[in-house]
Protein backbone atom coordinates (compact mmCIF):
# COMPACT_ATOMS: atom_id res chain seq x y z
CA UNK A 1 0.00 0.00 0.00
CA UNK A 2 3.09 2.24 1.03
CA UNK A 3 3.86 1.96 -3.09
CA UNK A 4 0.31 3.06 -3.84
CA UNK A 5 0.52 6.19 -1.35
CA UNK A 6 2.89 7.60 -3.16
CA UNK A 7 2.65 7.05 -6.85
CA UNK A 8 -1.04 8.85 -5.48
CA UNK A 9 0.57 11.17 -4.05
CA UNK A 10 2.93 11.90 -7.07
CA UNK A 11 0.07 12.45 -9.81
CA UNK A 12 -2.03 14.69 -7.35
CA UNK A 13 1.17 17.17 -7.05
CA UNK A 14 1.41 16.87 -10.61
CA UNK A 15 -2.30 18.12 -11.60
CA UNK A 16 -1.86 20.49 -8.08
CA UNK A 17 1.38 21.97 -9.62
CA UNK A 18 -0.38 22.67 -12.26
CA UNK A 19 -3.24 24.15 -10.83
CA UNK A 20 -5.59 21.60 -10.93
CA UNK A 21 -7.63 19.59 -8.09
CA UNK A 22 -8.16 15.95 -7.99
CA UNK A 23 -9.23 13.23 -5.88
CA UNK A 24 -6.77 11.30 -3.95
CA UNK A 25 -9.00 8.99 -2.86
CA UNK A 26 -10.07 8.17 -6.82
CA UNK A 27 -6.66 7.98 -7.84
CA UNK A 28 -5.72 5.44 -5.00
CA UNK A 29 -8.81 3.54 -6.10
CA UNK A 30 -7.71 3.59 -9.66
CA UNK A 31 -4.22 2.72 -9.11
CA UNK A 32 -5.34 -0.49 -6.84
CA UNK A 33 -7.68 -2.09 -9.17
CA UNK A 34 -4.89 -1.41 -12.24
CA UNK A 35 -1.71 -2.75 -10.05
CA UNK A 36 -2.73 -5.35 -7.90
CA UNK A 37 -6.18 -6.47 -9.78
CA UNK A 38 -5.06 -6.27 -13.48
CA UNK A 39 -1.18 -6.45 -12.60
CA UNK A 40 -0.21 -3.34 -14.55
CA UNK A 41 3.21 -2.24 -14.29
CA UNK A 42 3.54 0.63 -11.88
CA UNK A 43 4.50 2.78 -14.86
CA UNK A 44 1.60 2.18 -17.31
CA UNK A 45 -1.13 2.36 -14.53
CA UNK A 46 0.21 6.19 -13.56
CA UNK A 47 0.10 6.74 -16.86
CA UNK A 48 -3.22 5.50 -17.47
CA UNK A 49 -4.62 7.53 -14.49
CA UNK A 50 -3.04 10.75 -15.36
CA UNK A 51 -4.62 10.01 -18.92
CA UNK A 52 -7.92 9.26 -17.37
CA UNK A 53 -7.90 12.46 -14.98
CA UNK A 54 -6.68 14.44 -17.86
CA UNK A 55 -9.60 13.79 -19.62
CA UNK A 56 -12.38 14.39 -16.74
CA UNK A 57 -10.81 17.61 -16.52
CA UNK A 58 -10.81 18.23 -20.30
CA UNK A 59 -7.57 19.59 -19.96
CA UNK A 60 -4.39 18.57 -22.58
CA UNK A 61 -1.11 17.42 -22.03
CA UNK A 62 0.11 21.21 -22.19
CA UNK A 63 -1.53 22.09 -19.73
CA UNK A 64 0.05 19.47 -17.16
CA UNK A 65 3.34 20.17 -16.04
CA UNK A 66 3.91 17.19 -18.72
CA UNK A 67 6.62 15.47 -16.70
CA UNK A 68 8.55 17.18 -14.04
CA UNK A 69 9.13 20.33 -14.80
CA UNK A 70 12.87 20.93 -16.63
CA UNK A 71 15.04 23.28 -14.12
CA UNK A 72 18.71 24.05 -14.20
CA UNK A 73 20.85 22.60 -11.52
CA UNK A 74 21.39 25.73 -9.95
CA UNK A 75 17.91 25.29 -8.97
CA UNK A 76 18.72 22.47 -7.25
CA UNK A 77 18.40 23.65 -3.73
CA UNK A 78 15.24 21.69 -1.77
CA UNK A 79 15.39 17.98 -1.30
CA UNK A 80 12.34 15.82 -2.13
CA UNK A 81 11.21 17.57 -5.25
CA UNK A 82 10.78 15.56 -8.84
CA UNK A 83 12.37 17.30 -11.20
CA UNK A 84 14.20 17.21 -14.99
CA UNK A 85 17.27 18.24 -16.23
CA UNK A 86 19.20 18.28 -19.08
CA UNK A 87 22.79 17.41 -18.43
CA UNK A 88 26.30 16.31 -19.12
CA UNK A 89 27.93 13.34 -17.42
CA UNK A 90 31.26 14.73 -16.51
CA UNK A 91 32.87 11.65 -14.18
CA UNK A 92 31.52 7.97 -13.10
CA UNK A 93 32.48 7.26 -9.75
CA UNK A 94 32.99 3.56 -8.21
CA UNK A 95 29.89 2.75 -6.96
CA UNK A 96 30.64 2.01 -3.19
CA UNK A 97 27.37 -0.22 -2.68
CA UNK A 98 26.25 -2.59 -4.36
CA UNK A 99 22.66 -1.32 -4.14
CA UNK A 100 24.42 1.59 -6.72
CA UNK A 101 24.44 1.03 -9.94
CA UNK A 102 26.16 4.45 -11.28
CA UNK A 103 27.38 7.59 -9.36
CA UNK A 104 29.14 10.61 -10.71
CA UNK A 105 28.54 14.12 -11.55
CA UNK A 106 26.25 15.70 -13.86
CA UNK A 107 26.42 19.16 -15.27
CA UNK A 108 24.77 21.96 -17.22
CA UNK A 109 25.89 25.92 -17.94
CA UNK A 110 24.51 26.76 -14.31
CA UNK A 111 26.52 24.35 -12.06
CA UNK A 112 27.20 20.64 -11.28
CA UNK A 113 25.70 17.76 -9.31
CA UNK A 114 26.12 14.84 -7.95
CA UNK A 115 23.83 11.92 -9.48
CA UNK A 116 23.11 8.32 -7.82
CA UNK A 117 21.24 5.64 -9.88
CA UNK A 118 20.09 3.07 -7.87
CA UNK A 119 20.24 -0.74 -8.26
CA UNK A 120 16.63 -1.23 -8.03
CA UNK A 121 15.96 1.44 -11.05
CA UNK A 122 17.53 -0.97 -13.63
CA UNK A 123 18.25 2.18 -15.95
CA UNK A 124 20.69 1.51 -18.31
CA UNK A 125 24.17 3.17 -17.97
CA UNK A 126 25.04 6.72 -18.92
CA UNK A 127 28.63 7.48 -20.25
CA UNK A 128 31.23 10.42 -19.59
CA UNK A 129 31.31 12.90 -21.65
CA UNK A 130 27.72 12.14 -22.95
CA UNK A 131 24.80 14.78 -22.61
CA UNK A 132 20.90 12.92 -21.19
CA UNK A 133 17.76 14.38 -20.48
CA UNK A 134 17.29 12.83 -17.07
CA UNK A 135 13.51 13.04 -16.56
CA UNK A 136 11.63 12.48 -13.27
CA UNK A 137 14.26 12.23 -10.62
CA UNK A 138 14.37 13.05 -6.84
CA UNK A 139 16.26 15.80 -5.57
CA UNK A 140 18.08 14.80 -2.41
CA UNK A 141 20.46 16.33 -0.14
CA UNK A 142 23.14 14.30 1.52
CA UNK A 143 25.96 14.74 3.77
CA UNK A 144 25.22 18.95 3.60
CA UNK A 145 25.21 19.13 -0.34
CA UNK A 146 22.38 18.46 -2.84
CA UNK A 147 22.15 15.62 -5.48
CA UNK A 148 19.39 13.82 -7.69
CA UNK A 149 18.31 10.27 -7.57
CA UNK A 150 17.47 8.17 -10.66
CA UNK A 151 14.67 5.88 -9.12
CA UNK A 152 12.39 3.49 -11.31
CA UNK A 153 10.21 6.12 -12.71
CA UNK A 154 12.89 8.26 -13.88
CA UNK A 155 13.75 8.14 -17.29
CA UNK A 156 17.26 9.18 -18.77
CA UNK A 157 17.05 9.97 -22.65
CA UNK A 158 20.62 10.39 -24.61
CA UNK A 159 20.29 13.57 -26.25
CA UNK A 160 22.23 15.19 -29.56
CA UNK A 161 22.85 18.47 -27.60
CA UNK A 162 26.06 18.81 -26.25
CA UNK A 163 25.23 20.43 -22.48
CA UNK A 164 27.63 23.33 -22.05
CA UNK A 165 29.48 23.07 -18.87
CA UNK A 166 30.43 25.95 -16.70
CA UNK A 167 33.84 27.12 -16.53
CA UNK A 168 35.16 25.84 -13.41
CA UNK A 169 38.04 27.29 -11.28
CA UNK A 170 40.08 25.06 -9.42
CA UNK A 171 42.69 24.55 -7.45
CA UNK A 172 44.98 21.52 -6.80
CA UNK A 173 48.05 20.54 -4.58
CA UNK A 174 49.32 17.22 -5.72
CA UNK A 175 52.61 15.77 -7.07
CA UNK A 176 53.23 15.33 -10.83
CA UNK A 177 53.95 11.80 -11.33
CA UNK A 178 53.96 11.81 -15.04
CA UNK A 179 54.97 13.59 -17.89
CA UNK A 180 53.78 12.30 -21.26
CA UNK A 181 54.98 11.59 -24.56
CA UNK A 182 55.49 14.86 -27.24
CA UNK A 183 55.83 17.31 -23.81
CA UNK A 184 59.04 19.50 -23.97
CA UNK A 185 60.76 21.30 -27.36
CA UNK A 186 57.48 20.43 -29.75
CA UNK A 187 57.00 21.82 -33.14
CA UNK A 188 53.10 22.77 -34.65
CA UNK A 189 52.19 23.50 -37.52
CA UNK A 190 52.01 27.16 -39.04
CA UNK A 191 48.21 26.50 -40.47
CA UNK A 192 46.65 24.86 -37.66
CA UNK A 193 48.73 25.13 -34.22
CA UNK A 194 48.87 21.48 -33.82
CA UNK A 195 51.52 19.40 -32.66
CA UNK A 196 53.75 17.91 -35.49
CA UNK A 197 55.47 14.52 -35.18
CA UNK A 198 58.83 14.73 -36.96
CA UNK A 199 57.30 17.60 -39.16
CA UNK A 200 54.28 16.15 -40.14
CA UNK A 201 50.80 17.75 -39.09
CA UNK A 202 48.50 15.51 -38.48
CA UNK A 203 46.06 17.50 -40.98
CA UNK A 204 48.31 19.17 -43.51
CA UNK A 205 51.58 16.74 -43.95
CA UNK A 206 54.52 18.18 -44.54
CA UNK A 207 54.22 21.85 -44.04
CA UNK A 208 56.10 24.74 -42.11
CA UNK A 209 56.24 24.25 -38.65
CA UNK A 210 57.25 26.46 -35.66
CA UNK A 211 58.61 25.76 -32.33
CA UNK A 212 56.91 25.77 -28.60
CA UNK A 213 57.09 24.36 -24.90
CA UNK A 214 54.85 22.52 -23.30
CA UNK A 215 54.30 19.78 -20.36
CA UNK A 216 51.40 17.09 -20.59
CA UNK A 217 51.51 16.08 -17.49
CA UNK A 218 49.81 14.15 -14.83
CA UNK A 219 48.70 15.87 -11.21
CA UNK A 220 47.95 13.43 -8.54
CA UNK A 221 47.22 14.16 -4.93
CA UNK A 222 46.40 10.46 -3.69
CA UNK A 223 42.72 10.67 -4.33
CA UNK A 224 42.18 12.15 -8.06
CA UNK A 225 44.70 12.58 -10.88
CA UNK A 226 44.16 15.90 -13.23
CA UNK A 227 45.62 15.90 -16.88
CA UNK A 228 47.58 19.30 -17.16
CA UNK A 229 48.91 21.37 -19.91
CA UNK A 230 51.84 23.40 -18.61
CA UNK A 231 52.78 26.19 -21.36
CA UNK A 232 56.08 28.29 -21.83
CA UNK A 233 55.17 31.03 -19.47
CA UNK A 234 54.31 28.08 -16.91
CA UNK A 235 57.63 26.52 -17.70
CA UNK A 236 59.47 29.20 -17.60
CA UNK A 237 58.51 30.56 -14.11
CA UNK A 238 59.10 27.15 -12.38
CA UNK A 239 62.57 26.31 -14.35
CA UNK A 240 63.98 29.34 -15.85
CA UNK A 241 63.66 27.63 -18.84
CA UNK A 242 61.62 29.22 -22.06
CA UNK A 243 61.69 28.90 -25.74
CA UNK A 244 65.17 30.22 -25.73
CA UNK A 245 66.72 28.47 -23.27
CA UNK A 246 65.30 24.93 -24.85
CA UNK A 247 66.73 25.64 -27.83
CA UNK A 248 70.03 26.22 -26.45
CA UNK A 249 69.88 22.86 -24.57
CA UNK A 250 68.86 21.32 -27.73
CA UNK A 251 71.29 22.49 -29.81
CA UNK A 252 74.08 22.06 -27.18
CA UNK A 253 73.11 18.35 -26.83
CA UNK A 254 72.18 18.03 -30.47
CA UNK A 255 69.00 16.62 -29.51
CA UNK A 256 65.62 18.04 -29.18
CA UNK A 257 64.68 15.42 -26.35
CA UNK A 258 67.67 16.55 -24.03
CA UNK A 259 64.92 19.78 -23.38
CA UNK A 260 62.27 16.94 -22.02
CA UNK A 261 64.69 15.13 -20.17
CA UNK A 262 66.12 18.14 -18.06
CA UNK A 263 62.46 19.17 -17.39
CA UNK A 264 61.58 15.98 -16.04
CA UNK A 265 64.80 16.17 -13.65
CA UNK A 266 63.60 19.44 -12.58
CA UNK A 267 60.07 18.40 -11.97
CA UNK A 268 58.62 14.83 -11.92
CA UNK A 269 58.03 13.88 -8.08
CA UNK A 270 57.52 17.70 -7.07
CA UNK A 271 54.50 19.15 -5.75
CA UNK A 272 52.82 22.04 -6.95
CA UNK A 273 49.71 24.00 -6.20
CA UNK A 274 48.03 24.51 -9.59
CA UNK A 275 45.07 26.57 -10.26
CA UNK A 276 43.15 27.24 -13.45
CA UNK A 277 40.11 26.11 -15.48
CA UNK A 278 38.56 22.70 -15.80
CA UNK A 279 37.93 21.52 -19.03
CA UNK A 280 36.47 18.72 -20.64
CA UNK A 281 39.60 16.60 -20.08
CA UNK A 282 42.48 18.81 -19.15
CA UNK A 283 42.94 21.29 -16.12
CA UNK A 284 44.30 24.25 -18.29
CA UNK A 285 46.78 25.97 -16.30
CA UNK A 286 46.41 29.46 -15.31
CA UNK A 287 49.07 29.69 -12.10
CA UNK A 288 51.29 27.04 -11.61
CA UNK A 289 54.04 27.10 -8.19
CA UNK A 290 56.28 25.11 -6.44
CA UNK A 291 54.43 23.76 -3.11
CA UNK A 292 56.27 25.68 0.03
CA UNK A 293 54.34 24.98 3.05
CA UNK A 294 55.26 25.59 6.54
CA UNK A 295 55.58 21.59 7.41
CA UNK A 296 56.26 21.74 11.27
CA UNK A 297 52.97 23.78 11.75
CA UNK A 298 50.66 21.41 9.05
CA UNK A 299 51.91 18.07 10.47
CA UNK A 300 51.76 19.69 13.73
CA UNK A 301 48.22 20.18 13.41
CA UNK A 302 47.46 16.56 12.50
CA UNK A 303 48.93 15.27 15.79
CA UNK B 1 39.55 9.47 -23.22
CA UNK B 2 40.00 5.58 -23.39
CA UNK B 3 37.50 3.82 -22.00
CA UNK B 4 39.18 2.73 -18.78
CA UNK B 5 40.10 5.35 -16.14
CA UNK B 6 44.02 5.94 -15.42
CA UNK B 7 44.64 4.45 -11.82
CA UNK B 8 44.66 7.40 -9.05
CA UNK B 9 48.73 6.55 -7.07
CA UNK B 10 47.70 5.93 -3.64
CA UNK B 11 49.76 7.10 -0.63
CA UNK B 12 50.62 4.82 2.26
CA UNK B 13 53.42 3.95 4.39
CA UNK B 14 55.89 0.88 4.34
CA UNK B 15 54.70 0.00 7.20
CA UNK B 16 50.78 -0.44 5.78
CA UNK B 17 52.33 -1.44 2.31
CA UNK B 18 54.11 -4.38 3.46
CA UNK B 19 50.71 -5.57 5.24
CA UNK B 20 48.77 -5.45 2.33
CA UNK B 21 48.53 -9.27 1.40
CA UNK B 22 44.75 -9.10 0.04
CA UNK B 23 44.92 -9.28 -3.87
CA UNK B 24 41.35 -8.11 -5.77
CA UNK B 25 41.48 -9.53 -8.96
CA UNK B 26 38.23 -9.07 -11.54
CA UNK B 27 38.05 -11.60 -13.80
CA UNK B 28 37.38 -9.44 -16.75
CA UNK B 29 39.99 -9.34 -19.06
CA UNK B 30 42.90 -7.16 -18.57
CA UNK B 31 40.98 -5.37 -15.60
CA UNK B 32 43.66 -3.52 -13.33
CA UNK B 33 44.58 -5.98 -10.18
CA UNK B 34 44.79 -4.04 -6.82
CA UNK B 35 45.87 -4.76 -3.06
CA UNK B 36 43.17 -4.21 -0.42
CA UNK B 37 45.34 -2.55 2.15
CA UNK B 38 44.37 -3.09 6.08
CA UNK B 39 42.86 0.45 6.34
CA UNK B 40 41.15 -0.53 3.14
CA UNK B 41 42.19 1.64 0.21
CA UNK B 42 42.29 -0.62 -2.90
CA UNK B 43 46.29 0.37 -4.28
CA UNK B 44 47.34 -0.31 -8.13
CA UNK B 45 49.99 2.66 -8.64
CA UNK B 46 51.27 4.30 -5.80
CA UNK B 47 53.41 7.75 -4.86
CA UNK B 48 56.39 7.31 -2.53
CA UNK B 49 59.20 9.56 -1.18
CA UNK B 50 61.91 8.09 0.47
CA UNK B 51 65.58 6.85 0.92
CA UNK B 52 66.87 4.74 -1.75
CA UNK B 53 69.24 2.79 0.78
CA UNK B 54 70.53 0.68 -2.25
CA UNK B 55 70.13 -0.93 -5.39
CA UNK B 56 71.63 -4.41 -6.18
CA UNK B 57 71.38 -6.53 -9.13
CA UNK B 58 69.02 -9.13 -8.52
CA UNK B 59 71.80 -11.73 -10.18
CA UNK B 60 75.46 -10.59 -11.72
CA UNK B 61 75.15 -8.60 -15.32
CA UNK B 62 70.90 -9.46 -15.54
CA UNK B 63 70.73 -5.38 -15.30
CA UNK B 64 67.79 -6.11 -13.03
CA UNK B 65 67.75 -4.06 -9.81
CA UNK B 66 66.34 -5.04 -6.73
CA UNK B 67 65.95 -1.34 -4.77
CA UNK B 68 65.25 -1.07 -1.35
CA UNK B 69 63.12 2.46 -0.13
CA UNK B 70 62.87 3.75 3.62
CA UNK B 71 60.54 5.95 4.40
CA UNK B 72 60.13 7.01 8.19
CA UNK B 73 58.07 3.82 8.92
CA UNK B 74 59.48 1.00 7.17
CA UNK B 75 61.34 -0.25 3.93
CA UNK B 76 59.72 -1.21 0.68
CA UNK B 77 61.30 -3.38 -1.95
CA UNK B 78 61.28 -2.24 -5.78
CA UNK B 79 62.46 -4.28 -8.86
CA UNK B 80 63.27 -2.62 -11.82
CA UNK B 81 64.31 -3.82 -15.38
CA UNK B 82 64.75 -3.18 -18.86
CA UNK B 83 60.74 -2.79 -19.23
CA UNK B 84 60.89 0.32 -17.34
CA UNK B 85 63.48 2.11 -19.36
CA UNK B 86 62.59 5.59 -17.72
CA UNK B 87 63.25 4.55 -13.88
CA UNK B 88 65.92 2.51 -15.07
CA UNK B 89 68.07 4.93 -16.81
CA UNK B 90 67.65 7.85 -13.39
CA UNK B 91 68.24 4.51 -10.78
CA UNK B 92 72.02 4.12 -12.51
CA UNK B 93 72.38 7.81 -12.18
CA UNK B 94 71.42 7.71 -8.41
CA UNK B 95 74.24 6.82 -6.08
CA UNK B 96 72.32 5.57 -2.56
CA UNK B 97 71.69 6.54 0.06
CA UNK B 98 69.56 9.48 -1.91
CA UNK B 99 65.89 10.92 -1.94
CA UNK B 100 63.97 9.75 -4.59
CA UNK B 101 60.66 10.04 -5.41
CA UNK B 102 58.78 7.14 -7.15
CA UNK B 103 56.13 6.73 -9.01
CA UNK B 104 55.13 2.88 -9.26
CA UNK B 105 52.95 -0.32 -9.82
CA UNK B 106 51.91 -2.19 -6.98
CA UNK B 107 52.68 -6.12 -7.84
CA UNK B 108 51.50 -8.70 -5.39
CA UNK B 109 53.32 -12.43 -5.43
CA UNK B 110 51.74 -15.16 -3.22
CA UNK B 111 53.15 -18.61 -2.21
CA UNK B 112 52.08 -21.44 -0.53
CA UNK B 113 52.36 -19.92 3.03
CA UNK B 114 53.05 -16.09 2.27
CA UNK B 115 52.82 -13.58 -0.09
CA UNK B 116 54.95 -10.78 -1.25
CA UNK B 117 54.02 -7.36 -2.06
CA UNK B 118 56.79 -4.81 -4.15
CA UNK B 119 57.11 -1.96 -6.29
CA UNK B 120 57.29 -1.60 -10.04
CA UNK B 121 58.76 1.83 -10.44
CA UNK B 122 57.37 3.67 -13.75
CA UNK B 123 59.35 6.74 -12.99
CA UNK B 124 62.33 8.05 -10.24
CA UNK B 125 63.37 11.48 -9.56
CA UNK B 126 65.80 12.62 -7.47
CA UNK B 127 64.06 15.08 -4.83
CA UNK B 128 64.99 17.41 -1.56
CA UNK B 129 64.06 17.32 1.85
CA UNK B 130 61.06 19.67 1.33
CA UNK B 131 59.55 16.94 -0.92
CA UNK B 132 60.13 14.21 1.24
CA UNK B 133 58.49 16.05 4.55
CA UNK B 134 55.24 17.12 2.53
CA UNK B 135 54.74 13.31 1.38
CA UNK B 136 55.48 12.38 5.12
CA UNK B 137 52.61 15.06 5.97
CA UNK B 138 50.29 13.82 3.27
CA UNK B 139 50.44 10.48 3.66
CA UNK B 140 49.96 10.89 7.43
CA UNK B 141 46.60 12.87 6.25
CA UNK B 142 45.19 10.15 4.14
CA UNK B 143 45.89 7.47 5.88
CA UNK B 144 44.06 9.51 8.97
CA UNK B 145 41.25 9.84 6.40
CA UNK B 146 41.26 5.95 5.84
CA UNK B 147 41.34 5.24 9.29
CA UNK B 148 38.17 7.32 10.06
CA UNK B 149 36.37 5.67 7.27
CA UNK B 150 37.55 2.24 8.62
CA UNK B 151 35.56 3.23 12.01
CA UNK B 152 32.26 4.24 10.34
CA UNK B 153 32.43 0.84 8.38
CA UNK B 154 30.30 2.12 5.41
CA UNK B 155 32.13 1.45 2.24
CA UNK B 156 32.10 -1.93 0.23
CA UNK B 157 36.71 -2.17 0.71
CA UNK B 158 36.40 -0.73 4.06
CA UNK B 159 34.59 -3.62 5.00
CA UNK B 160 36.46 -5.84 2.91
CA UNK B 161 39.32 -4.67 4.77
CA UNK B 162 37.84 -5.53 8.59
CA UNK B 163 37.35 -9.12 7.49
CA UNK B 164 40.48 -9.42 5.78
CA UNK B 165 43.03 -7.84 8.41
CA UNK B 166 40.64 -7.35 11.22
CA UNK B 167 43.27 -4.65 12.13
CA UNK B 168 43.85 -2.54 15.13
CA UNK B 169 43.29 0.45 14.18
CA UNK B 170 45.26 2.33 17.21
CA UNK B 171 48.37 0.10 15.97
CA UNK B 172 48.17 2.39 12.46
CA UNK B 173 47.50 5.32 14.30
CA UNK B 174 50.54 5.57 16.18
CA UNK B 175 52.76 4.67 13.23
CA UNK B 176 51.21 7.99 11.40
CA UNK B 177 52.01 10.05 14.76
CA UNK B 178 56.24 8.19 14.70
CA UNK B 179 55.94 9.37 10.93
CA UNK B 180 54.66 12.93 11.49
CA UNK B 181 57.25 13.12 14.84
CA UNK B 182 60.00 12.81 12.49
CA UNK B 183 59.67 15.54 10.29
CA UNK B 184 58.68 18.27 12.92
CA UNK B 185 61.78 16.89 14.85
CA UNK B 186 63.59 17.12 12.12
CA UNK B 187 64.80 13.19 12.94
CA UNK B 188 65.52 11.66 10.10
CA UNK B 189 64.23 8.05 10.91
CA UNK B 190 62.52 6.49 13.17
CA UNK B 191 64.17 3.52 14.96
CA UNK B 192 62.09 0.74 16.48
CA UNK B 193 63.45 -1.27 18.97
CA UNK B 194 66.59 -3.11 18.91
CA UNK B 195 64.31 -6.46 18.64
CA UNK B 196 62.59 -4.45 15.17
CA UNK B 197 66.52 -4.49 13.73
CA UNK B 198 66.63 -8.07 14.24
CA UNK B 199 63.19 -8.77 12.41
CA UNK B 200 64.49 -6.81 9.28
CA UNK B 201 67.65 -8.36 9.00
CA UNK B 202 65.42 -11.51 8.90
CA UNK B 203 63.28 -10.30 6.54
CA UNK B 204 66.19 -9.31 3.83
CA UNK B 205 67.18 -13.09 4.18
CA UNK B 206 63.25 -13.98 3.55
CA UNK B 207 63.51 -11.44 0.82
CA UNK B 208 66.02 -13.53 -0.76
CA UNK B 209 64.17 -16.74 0.17
CA UNK B 210 61.07 -15.45 -1.25
CA UNK B 211 62.20 -14.45 -4.94
CA UNK B 212 63.81 -18.15 -5.34
CA UNK B 213 60.59 -19.45 -4.08
CA UNK B 214 58.31 -17.20 -6.77
CA UNK B 215 60.68 -17.11 -9.41
CA UNK B 216 60.88 -13.57 -9.55
CA UNK B 217 61.65 -13.07 -13.04
CA UNK B 218 61.96 -9.76 -14.93
CA UNK B 219 58.25 -8.63 -16.06
CA UNK B 220 57.62 -7.60 -19.08
CA UNK B 221 56.30 -4.66 -21.19
CA UNK B 222 52.78 -3.52 -19.69
CA UNK B 223 50.56 -2.38 -21.84
CA UNK B 224 48.62 -0.47 -19.22
CA UNK B 225 51.67 1.76 -19.73
CA UNK B 226 51.77 2.75 -23.34
CA UNK B 227 47.65 3.44 -23.05
CA UNK B 228 48.44 5.56 -20.21
CA UNK B 229 46.25 4.17 -17.46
Amino acid sequence: MGGIDKLTEQIVKRFRDSGFDVDAKEISKRLNLLIYEFKVPESEAVRTVTNYLMKELDIDREQLAAESPLVRIADVTTPGKWVSLKAKVIQLWDATSPNISQVGLIGDETGIIKFVTWAKAEKEEVKEGKSYLFKNVVTDSFGGRMQVNVNRNSQIVEIEEDVQLPPRELEVVGALIAIQQNSGLIRRCKLCNRTMTKDICPLHGKTEGYDDLRIKGIIDDGKNFYEVILNEDNIRELTGIGLKEARKIAEEKLERSAVLAELKNRLLGRYFRVAGMRGERYLIVREVEFLKQDIRQIAGELL
Amino acid sequence: MNGRKREVARRLFAYEFNRSAHKIESAEERSPTYILTPTGVRCNRVFVVGVLLDREETKPDTNFWRIRLSDPTGVFTGYVGRFQPDALETLLEVEPPELIAVVAKVRHFEGETRSFVSLRPENIAVVDSDVRDYWVYETARLTLERIKAMESKEEEDVLLAWQVYNPDLEEYRSVVKQALQTVIEGAVEVRGEKEEDKEEKWEEEEEKQLEEEFEFEEEEWDLSDILGE
